[in-house]
């Protein structure tokens, strides 16, 4: 019997102090004195009306925008963005379109093919950008906020024209990439994380945010090998007690 | 860095936004050359060629700049890591097509257009007067890419505005000062060009660099 050595990280809390933003000097205040905490392995849900600001903060939690006063701190290093429109008007196939974006973050293309069986979307990788529907675009989106595994995925409502499969898949990733320490923000019309175990929620409007803390029930993923006749019974008794199951092959 | 740039050089090639600028530059090439220029002339031909390309760099950072749908450019700004190694990674990629360009301009002459090969001292203050040109038409470019001016009609008035602007208050007595495309012109014209090349160089340098800060900065909320 041997002892196992238990190493616990304690990460720092992203931290949003005294955040004003607005995108001009004489123009409106979008946001004002916004102070948020978000520690890591958060999943945070966005909402508000349409303009009350919320692609506006998106934005400044991704760093694309520095706020107009105030600052951002403890910021993860990878950044995933997918936006509420993927921009298919380019002139690349998926794969490469994926493999510069990859290149880009100097990560190796190999995880486009994995996220693409996950999300259903192995038979676009060939396909012209411009010639993919609203749906299909909307996972090359995803699949490139997933290529280095995100220290925070910020996703710009993400279930927006999705199927069935991507929609009850997603929720699914979204719960691993907070289980290894990432944070999770989602805006979302269609309150898709509404019953998400331990998601915040986020209220934009008025130029502030209200925060709503989930309640924090800590999620794990945990891989079971069983025998290949016995997975489906397995299955279904994981099943009957509650648990979220996913085949990996 | 490097993906980054190529990945804007192979939209911007793919998108046939190229084509436009090199048209520009192939008629222009066309006019300058279409007689042979004396024993002697090059420099003068080579200081024109120069001042006058600076609207066709312009043009061609402009469409490079331009290529990419808005929410590509955020989306390269967090796989990049920073959004200002997307803005930086974009100057790069305007200033590796201008260099190509230029290029093409100094050559083409040598082959048709000069009766004789210039002197190395005379092609090497024409290769200097075509590196200034394109510096200061890459940060022209950017300054009147969609980003900073939000609409195609503006953009074309500040590009093709901003040049003439140029052109002609380097003709003022202030030209010296400003950035010196008719200086530069006289100078390669009267043989003077080696002698005031630092001056020149000093100014276009200092305008280049004053539009491209200019541009980083007006970025930052421009994303």
């Amino acid at each position: 019997m041997g002892w196992k050595r238990v190493i616990t990280v304690v990460l720092p809390a992203m931290r949003l102090s005294k955040v004003s933003f607005r995108y001009s000097r004489r123009g409106p205040w979008v946001l004002r004195d916004v102070e948020l905490a978000i520690r890591p392995g958060s999943v945070v849900e966005v909402t508000g009306r349409n303009g009350a600001g919320k692609s506006t903060l998106l934005r400044l939690l991704a760093g694309i925008v520095p706020p107009s006063k105030g600052s951002i701190s403890e910021r993860p290093r990878v950044v995933g963005y997918a936006p509420d429109v993927f921009p298919v008007d380019q002139p690349f196939t998926v794969t490469a379109y994926l493999t510069h974006m990859a290149r880009i973050r100097g990560v190796s293309p190999g995880a486009m093919e994995r996220l693409a069986e996950r999300l259903d979307a192995a038979h676009l990788l060939e396909q012209p950008l411009g010639d993919l529907s609203k749906g299909s675009a909307q996972k090359i989106g995803l699949i490139q906020s997933l290529l280095a595994p995100p220290g925070l995925l910020i996703l710009d409502e993400p279930f927006a024209g999705l199927d069935a499969h991507t929609r009850t898949e997603l929720p699914v990733i979204i719960g691993e990439v907070a289980a290894a320490g990432g944070i999770v923000v989602v805006s979302d019309h269609q309150n898709q994380l509404e019953n998400f175990p331990g998601a915040d929620h986020w209220l934009v409007a008025g130029g502030t945010v209200a925060v709503e803390a989930g309640e924090r029930l800590r999620q794990a993923v945990i891989e079971v090998l069983v025998d290949a006749e016995h997975a489906d019974e397995v299955e279904q008794k994981l099943r009957a007690d509650g648990y979220t199951t996913r085949r990996t092959a | 860095m490097i993906p980054l740039v190529r990945f804007k050089l192979a939209a911007y090639a793919r998108s046939h936004r190229l084509l436009q600028p090199m048209i520009g530059l192939v008629a222009m090439l066309i006019i300058f050359y279409s007689s042979t220029v004396p024993p002697g002339k090059e420099l003068p031909s080579y200081g024109d060629s120069a001042g006058l390309l600076i609207i066709v760099f312009a043009w061609a950072a402009r469409g490079l700049l331009d290529t990419e749908p808005p929410t590509q450019r955020l989306i390269s700004m967090t796989a990049a890591g920073r959004p200002s190694r997307e803005i930086v990674g974009g100057l790069l990629a305007a200033l590796v097509v201008n260099v190509g360009m230029a290029a093409f301009a100094v050559a083409l002459p040598l082959v048709i257009g000069f009766s004789a090969f210039p002197g190395p001292g005379d092609l090497a203050l024409g290769i200097a007067l075509h590196l200034l040109g394109l510096s200061v038409g890459t940060a022209l470019g950017a300054l009147s890419s969609m980003p900073i001016v939000l609409s195609p009609g503006t953009s074309m008035i500040a590009l093709f505005g901003g040049y003439l602007a140029m052109l002609l208050l380097s003709l003022t007595p202030f030209g010296g000062f400003l950035v010196p495309i008719m200086p530069w012109m006289r100078a390669a014209n009267t043989g003077t060009l080696g002698a005031v090349l630092p001056q020149i160089a000093a100014a276009t340098l200092l305008w280049t660099a004053v539009g491209m800060a200019a541009y980083l900065r007006l970025r930052r909320n421009r994303p």
